[in-house]
């Protein structure tokens, strides 16, 4: 399973209020381009806030929150991942797209071949953390992870490959905040 | 009314979410934060993290203020640019000024530049006065909302309040 393809497996598995976080690069594209809502949060730079930003939208509203992060991200804020565990927010799901490298760089190796980002999700404090390894079985993972206690963890193996990439989302950073913004009727549209 | 007057007056200025990284400049305000509903405080592990968490609350429509150490900002860097700054994200934030020739040296590189870095950015600053909470709060939550960018009160030894 490619992680496009994983990103287009998961979007239509959530509730249309849903919030969703998605990484910068790649992620954010490809969730734009499976499919587009106005509460998804694009990033495009500060790698390794995934978590964080999710965490703040988690404490200050009701509804479920979904980080969408990869391996090499989550890697780089690991202390978010402390901060989710260790504060629990029962409304925070993170899915990791993991394909244990950092692909839209050049495919060098991440340190997730060898950390089991799962357990250390357990270890840190989320109720219910997993690992799934074949693409056959993400469907049912996935189900799983969103039907588990939160805060919950789900490190989703992909592969390495990055062909077919998806272009930019074609919208300024201004207006994806405020399209979320408004979408959760906070600012006027 | 919180253990700080620093404080009750970010909330009274409609700050709902605060997330910061002790100094020991900001005790009396950690204090206070600590009175704070579990859903309205995150003791963040480090500073970038907290910012980033702030840039989520107001996503969600809670004003948001940050607070830590001025060694923080360089931890804060890549997201104070690439999240709030690109996106126009309004973040007032409290930071201790240290650094001065008579603090520790390991704040004195860093601290000696706490101006000049935010001035480089663009970012709106402001020295803390003790007794004039509420106006120091105006100011920096207006600032912040005005530009929609990250605004800064420093506070200096004996401004924490």
């Amino acid at each position: 399973m490619t992680r496009a393809e994983a990103v287009a497996l998961v979007l239509p598995l959530l509730a249309d209020d849903d919030i969703v976080v998605a990484a910068d690069g790649a992620i954010s594209r490809e969730a734009y381009r499976a499919h587009d809502r106005s509460r998804t949060f694009y990033m495009l730079g500060s790698m390794g806030q995934v978590a964080s930003i999710a965490l703040g939208l988690a404490m200050t509203r009701m509804e479920r929150v979904v980080a969408l992060d990869g391996d090499g991200n989550l890697l780089m804020g690991f202390g978010g991942l402390a901060l989710v565990g260790g504060l629990r927010p029962a409304n925070l799901y993170h899915l990791v797209l993991d394909n244990g490298c950092y692909a839209t760089t050049g495919g060098q190796p991440a340190l997730s071949q060898d950390v089991d980002l799962a357990a250390v999700a357990a270890g840190a404090g989320y109720r219910w953390a997993r690992r799934c390894l074949s693409g056959e079985h993400a469907r049912g993972a996935m189900e799983a992870w969103l039907a588990a206690p939160g805060p919950a963890l789900l490190d989703l193996a992909v592969d390495a490959s990055d062909a077919d990439p998806a272009p930019r989302v074609p919208m300024t950073p201004e207006e994806m905040a405020a399209r979320v913004r408004a979408a959760l009727a906070v600012d006027p549209e | 009314m919180s253990a700080s007057r620093r404080l009750d007056a970010l909330l009274a200025a409609g700050v709902g979410f605060v997330a910061g990284v002790p100094c020991s400049y900001l005790k009396t305000f950690f204090a206070g934060c600590r009175e704070l509903p579990l859903s309205s405080f995150l003791p963040a592990v480090r500073e970038d993290h907290a910012v980033a968490a702030c840039a989520g609350a107001w996503l969600g429509g809670t004003r948001a203020a940050a607070v830590m150490q001025n060694s923080g900002l360089g931890y804060c860097l890549e997201v104070l640019t690439s999240l709030h700054l690109m996106y126009h994200v309004p973040l007032p934030m409290l930071v201790s000024d240290r650094g001065d020739p008579s603090d520790f040296e390991e704040h004195r590189i860093l601290g000696q530049r706490t101006r000049q870095l935010l001035d480089l950015f663009e970012i709106p600053w402001a020295e803390a006065r003790p007794g004039v909470e509420g106006d120091d709060a105006s100011w920096l939550v207006a600032a912040s909302e005005r530009e929609r960018r990250p605004a800064v009160l420093l506070v200096g030894k004996g401004a924490d309040s």
